[in-house]
């Protein structure tokens, strides 16, 4: 590879961005001339646009990086002066996921966001934009930006039902911690900037390398790692994210569930990559260490979490933040093959919850409500998103041969590489735990097995407003011709809410039957975790053309042994459902919701708490961070 | 002076911290989470500071100008109040609709959300 | 957590925190006392490169262009996301003042205040219109700009009555002044890559470094974000109002 020239002038790497937002802009200022169906179908086809122009990035950067400088400016005599975007088949990969995801979100509003009068369009829009700058820049302030950004769109989205009190509360919380997060992160930029003179990831990594980590980098990393961990609701970090995914609207949590809080996890590899890791010292094994104990404690309260809840979606946020604690082990690995599970896993995971948190959209359209006591038996008549929903908890699970297996096999080889056996343990206990919650859910729903009323206090989360009906309160039809009807029992669930969640899942399977996804993936996480070889090609010596040799570890094949192992972590996850749902293990789950009483009372929803719990997380991160970097 | 200086940065952040953990009005609590911000800010524009320089404005200079400050973190503070406003308009459109539908301003008496 | 506990809990991390920052602070170089070689470099290339004497305008619209559209959409998307969450719900409606007591006209606003509006809301616009055309010669620009602008329009709703504000200032007007800024800068940036460069390079004749139209693009972009903010403040304030003043929870007839 000698020679070759990583600066690339193609425009379909700006175009990825420019088109959402361009679309965006238009959308937002003249959405009233326009007639609903137009908007509707305009903000789909430029979400499906900017889906393949991710792939095509994906494609077209699989061999080598490509790096655009915006405005033209290229670094000279080694120092950078533009903004440049690095695109790496991991980033695209990502960009591409949140493309496809909006796209299915997009095509569920079809029947919802009735009133917004075309404004959630361009939310979403700019929301997609957002992320695929944020996973595509290679500027440290550039990524500052895009998490903002995402955190604004995301912010409006959540509070869309605003005749109720659960999703505002859920927005505010959301926003107060996430702000202070953003914070925090622009905080450690400003530290590097002053340290290193530079924004942009390659060269703060060059100036770092080889140097000794003083009280100013460790502090940095502590106020980079913790803002970017709050958007990835890693405990204690998390307490936001039951609130707001627990009552923003559906196609909204889909954006969340599967991109937004990965993103997070992402920045921090990320930049932990570019650089941290280049620090003298050899503080990779010892950052493991921080991350992985970080993981392993975010997947257990998730999954315990989950486990514990009747509001649907309150469920699924919590498995969300199980399977985030999952990848957090994954990444924290800190070797490509686990960073390789890691986003096989992000894609597989997020495929599917989307698929669950859509299949939830259609019970809450056609039942109105989402608690898993009052739909006892009331899901005859939904059988395609019966199915889809236990489907979905299952690939959560890891069945093969959806990709969530593949990444899941990848994670567990890693693991055992890393000299880590027993993780394998504590993943399969989380995962267990957290499909076997769904899976109950889906077994009282639809087969009306389990208790009729549950031994736990219901949740105080009042339930879900659904779609934009009569706000709390309001008893009296107080419609105006031609508003929507009450959604109440329909006959049939519209295709537009009914087909998306299969098609999500249709794609994970697709992609686990791809031969050779895992060896990509590797190679992907390779070319993410080499810092020498990224560096060079930002601004090496000649340029950004230097020869950049990146060493692939072989991946392992796929086993026997991994495919049984996989299927019986899915008749676990089959026979934990089926004893939470049994009426003679009432007394165990007694004992067992006593026992996590003082976890639930934590998770109290007040923002004081939880910033509390904030600055608790960030004084922790950087005593660890103390230790490992020095 | 580097420590007064660089110490009020940490002293604004920290106040604004406490404020949004006691806070018992959600007009209270957006105005600290906007003083936290201001910490930001000052951050930025301390970091570029230049003893004895001029603004990076190239016009109507005197004889012997002497060096300027740093622009980049000009242009950086300038981003971060963009940012510190509009999620402060967003924050206080919910306290609107929370007063509306909640009844109460008082973060710690919202319950919706409650586990 | 009780509040005790919460006050503990906290008491103990902010302390925690405050040594934080107390060491990351320390390792700054002393206050004042050096300036990152990038940013010397930027202070002398910006004028000869870009003939502009505001080097903040030329890193903020060129050099780091792309960040600037980035929050220039933090603001397009934070007015989409308040005007949506401030719309008039279903068990809401929205009635004028005047629609409350129709048999009694509203009374116009004082001559004085209304005279001193008028006043102050063109000296306003004046001060507006001077900022944004000269960002790219000393400090102001489109961000700054387009809030003084935006200041000229809620002097209006400070000196006259709702119907008259809503009568000059529809809200179809600022929508599209808002969508139409956003989509000027993306514009713009297409115009690099028209060229034949990568995006938003700036490929509109520099002129004379000293004059006010020069900078190339650095000064129509500032004109862009100053219709964009603009707007986009008008029609926070605009919705804010219309909370207070007009929408009101739907009685049972």
């Amino acid at each position: 590879m000698t020679g070759v020239n990583f600066v690339s002038t193609s425009a379909v790497i700006p175009a990825s961005v420019v088109v959402p937002l361009g679309a965006a802009a238009l959308m937002a200022g003249f959405s009233r001339f326009l007639p609903r169906r137009a908007r509707d179908l305009i903000a789909i086809a430029v979400a499906v646009a900017t889906t393949t122009l991710t792939l095509i990035l994906m494609a077209a950067s699989a061999g080598h990086p490509m790096i655009y400088w915006f405005s033209g400016w290229r670094p000279a005599a080694g120092m950078v002066i533009g903004i440049d975007y690095a695109v790496g088949p991991l980033g695209a990969g990502m960009a591409s996921l949140a493309g496809l995801l909006a796209s299915a979100a997009l095509v569920y509003c079809l029947r919802y966001f009735d009133s917004a009068r075309g404004r959630h369009h361009a939310l979403v829009l700019i929301f997609l934009a957002a992320s695929v700058d944020f996973c595509l820049t290679g500027d440290l302030f550039n990524l500052f930006v895009a998490f903002e950004l995402v955190a604004v769109t995301a912010f409006a989205l959540t509070a869309y039902n605003a005749g109720h009190p659960a999703p505002l509360q859920g927005a505010i919380n959301f926003a107060v911690t996430n702000s202070l997060g953003g914070m925090c992160v622009l905080m450690g930029v400003g530290f590097l900037y002053a340290r290193t003179g530079s924004l942009n990831l390659a060269q703060i990594g060059q100036a770092l390398a080889g140097h000794h980590a003083d009280g100013l980098i460790v502090v940095a990393f502590a106020l980079l790692a913790g803002g970017f961990l709050v958007k990835a609701a890693v405990v204690p970090f998390h307490f936001w994210l039951p609130d707001a995914y627990g009552s923003a609207p559906i196609p909204v949590c889909v954006l969340f569930a599967g991109v937004m809080s990965e993103l997070g996890l992402f920045a921090v590899i990320r930049v932990w990559d570019t650089v941290f890791s280049g620090l003298a010292g050899d503080p990779g094994p010892r950052m493991r260490a921080v991350l992985l104990g970080l993981g392993i404690l975010t997947a257990l309260v998730g999954a315990v979490m989950a486990l514990a809840q009747i509001h649907l979606k309150r469920m699924l946020a919590f498995v969300t933040v199980s399977h985030l604690g999952i990848y957090l082990i994954g990444a924290g690995l800190l070797t490509p093959l686990g960073l390789a599970g890691a986003s096989l896993l992000v894609i597989g995971d997020g495929l599917a919850k989307s698929a669950l948190f859509l299949g939830v959209g259609v019970v809450q359209h056609q039942r109105a409500s989402v608690s898993e006591t009052k739909l006892r038996g009331a899901g005859r008549g939904l059988a395609v998103t019966g199915v889809t929903v236990a489907l979905g908890a299952l690939v959560l699970a890891d069945l093969p041969p959806f990709v969530s297996a593949a990444g899941h096999g990848l994670l567990v080889d890693a693991a055992d590489r890393a000299g880590l056996p027993w993780m394998e343990i504590v993943i399969a206990l989380c995962v267990v735990t957290s499909s076997a919650a769904v899976l109950r859910a889906a077994g009282r729903i639809w087969l009306g097995w389990g208790a009729s009323e549950s031994p736990e206090r219901d949740s105080g989360t009042e339930d879900d407003p659904g779609d934009e009906s009569n706000p709390a309160g309001t008893e009296a039809a107080a419609r105006g011709p031609g508003e929507r009807e009450r959604p109440g029992r329909r006959k049939r669930a519209p295709l537009t809410m009914v087909l998306p969640p299969l098609a999500l899942l249709a794609i994970g399977l697709g992609l686990g039957l791809t031969s050779g996804i895992e060896e990509h993936a590797v190679s992907a996480a390779a070319a993410f975790s080499d810092r020498a070889a990224y560096v060079a090609a930002v601004i090496g010596p000649h340029g950004g053309s230097a020869a950049a040799r990146i060493s692939v570890p072989a991946s392992p094949p796929v086993s026997v042994g991994g495919v049984l192992t996989d299927l019986g972590q899915v008749l676990a996850v089959l026979c934990v459902a089926a004893i939470a749902l049994d009426r003679r293990a009432a007394r165990l789950r007694r004992v067992l919701s006593a026992g996590i009483g003082w976890l639930r009372r934590l998770h109290s929803g007040l923002v004081g708490d939880q910033v509390t719990w904030l600055a608790a997380g960030l004084a922790v991160l950087a005593a660890l961070g103390l230790v490992a970097l020095r | 002076m580097s420590v007064l200086a660089y110490g009020v940065v940490a002293w604004l952040f920290l106040i604004g911290l406490y404020g949004v953990v006691t806070s018992r009005n959600l007009i209270h609590m957006v105005v600290c989470v906007s003083v936290a911000q201001s910490a930001t800010d000052v951050l930025l524009l301390e970091i570029g500071y230049r003893a004895g320089g001029h603004a990076p404005v190239f016009v109507s200079l005197p004889a012997h100008p002497g060096p300027a400050v740093d622009a980049v973190t000009q242009a950086l503070a300038l981003t971060d109040v963009v940012v510190g406003a509009t999620v402060t308009a967003l924050l206080l459109a919910l306290a609107v609709q929370v007063h509306k539908r909640a009844g109460t301003l008082d973060p710690d008496a919202l319950r919706a959300t409650k586990e | 957590m009780s509040r005790r506990a919460r006050l503990a809990l906290f008491a103990v991390a902010a302390a925690a925190l405050a040594v934080t920052l107390g060491i990351g602070l320390a390792g700054l170089p002393s206050f004042g006392s050096q300036v990152s070689s990038y940013a010397k470099l930027l202070n002398v290339l910006a004028p000869r490169q870009r003939h502009v004497t505001d080097v903040v305008s030329a890193v903020t619209f060129d050099y780091r262009g792309i960040d600037t559209l980035f929050e220039e959409f933090i603001l397009l998307g934070a007015v989409a996301g308040i005007s949506m969450l401030l719309r008039p719900l279903s068990d809401e409606v929205r009635e004028l003042p005047e629609d409350k007591v129709p048999d009694r006209a509203i009374p116009p606003p004082s001559p004085a205040v209304w005279l001193l509006a008028v006043l102050l809301s063109s000296l306003l616009a004046l001060i507006g219109l001077e900022t944004v055309t000269h960002g790219v010669l000393t400090p102001g620009g489109g961000f700054q700009a387009g809030v003084v602008l935006a200041s000229a329009i809620y002097v209006v709703y400070l000196g006259t009555n709702y119907t008259t504000v809503e009568r000059y200032q529809p809200d179809a007007l600022l929508e599209a002044s808002d969508g139409v800024g956003a989509f000027g800068f993306v514009v713009i940036g297409l115009l690099g890559l028209l060229a034949g460069d990568v995006f938003l390079t700036n490929v509109v004749g520099l002129g004379v470094t000293g004059n006010m139209i020069a900078g190339g693009t650095i000064a129509l972009l500032n004109l862009t974000v100053g219709l964009e903010v603009a707007g986009g403040f008008a029609i926070l304030a605009s919705e804010f109002l219309d909370q207070t003043a007009v929408i009101r929870t739907r009685t049972k007839q």
